[in-house]
């Protein structure tokens, strides 16, 4: 059992894995992790796991450093940044649950942006839902 | 010798998770630390509740003149891409190890190697924490294993919730400097 995988129940995670199957069903993403405050994975949606692995830890860092820098500015909770590049997004958002959680959900440029929000955000609510009961 | 504003150097606090790094940036910053700490969920690598997943940092005035940035690296080989980041451009590093740890020589290796391909040669100072506490690994085993791989690096015991230990580091790695330079300090 990896230390995160106590985050969430068993049968939570089956769900978090489908509802991130329907996340990464959206137009243009190509994958999607979510993991533990900590940078451990919970559950993916990514063909390459070690990569998965890895996106979980520097999105950890960067949520951190998104809580630092808000209350630097004297502004509260983190919630989402959003990584642009040439070819592709990268957005990660905070789930609201009873854990401290994350979403990344990398995208190419076949995605439209307020979609790419609106998918990911509805994700982050379905499981924090599941991670709240 | 190192890019950065004159008189300022940046130094970086690495070593593995439950070291004592955030607390010895806390005791010697002359300024509120930033802190990035999150939940441990990871309690069977080491039983503690939060643990840093992206960066301290700090500050710190020399007697001399000279501001020294404070950065602190989580512990986590996870988080290895943090310490290339925060490695990249430092003048020197500060390892942090607890002496009652087990496999702290393999700590040891993996940190002196990670952070020597960033600083200069010999610009690494290890603090060792926990050495009077059982189960301690006496000191002249870590300067043994780093003489076997060719280092010549020193090694201090220290409490890092006390100012007056952390700022010996610092000192001891800004007379490393100085001493490589001709003209003093990196700058």
């Amino acid at each position: 059992m990896t230390p995160a995988s106590r985050n969430i129940g068993r049968l939570s995670r089956e769900f978090a894995r489908r509802e991130l199957a329907t996340l990464v069903g959206t137009t243009g993403v190509r994958s999607a992790v979510l993991f533990s405050a900590d940078g451990f994975e919970i559950a993916s949606q990514a063909t390459d796991s070690a990569a998965a692995a890895r996106l979980a830890a520097i999105g950890s860092s960067l949520s951190a450093l998104g809580s630092a820098i808000a209350a630097e500015a004297g502004l509260r909770d983190f919630e989402r940044t959003m990584i642009e590049s040439s070819d592709g997004t990268v957005l990660i958002m905070r789930v609201h649950g009873t854990r401290a959680m994350s979403l990344a959900a990398v995208a190419d440029h076949g995605a439209v942006l307020g979609t790419l929000l609106w998918a990911t955000q509805r994700c982050c609510e379905a499981l924090g839902r599941i991670a709240g009961e | 010798m190192n890019p950065g504003v004159q008189g300022e150097f940046k130094i970086v606090f690495t070593g593995p998770m439950g070291a004592g790094k955030t607390t010895a940036i806390a005791a010697l910053s002359e300024v509120e630390p930033v802190r990035t700490e999150v939940e441990n969920t990871d309690r069977m690598s080491h039983d503690k509740e939060f643990t840093t997943v992206g960066l301290d940092m700090g500050r710190i005035t020399l007697p001399g003149g000279q501001v020294v940035r404070l950065y602190g690296t989580p512990g986590q080989a996870r988080f290895r891409f943090m310490w290339d980041i925060l490695g990249r451009g430092a003048a020197g590093a500060i390892i942090l190890l607890d002496a009652t740890q087990a496999g702290v020589l393999v700590q040891l290796d993996l940190f002196v190697d990670a952070f020597a391909a960033h600083v200069p040669r010999g610009a690494i100072v290890i603090g060792l924490g926990r050495t009077h506490q059982p189960g301690a690994l006496a000191s002249d085993a870590f300067a043994e294993r780093l003489e076997a791989r060719g280092f010549t690096l020193p090694v201090l015991s220290v409490d890092v919730r006390k100012r007056r230990d952390v700022m010996l580091l610092v000192e001891t790695l800004a007379c490393i400097l100085e001493a490589q330079t001709t003209e003093g300090l990196p700058s």
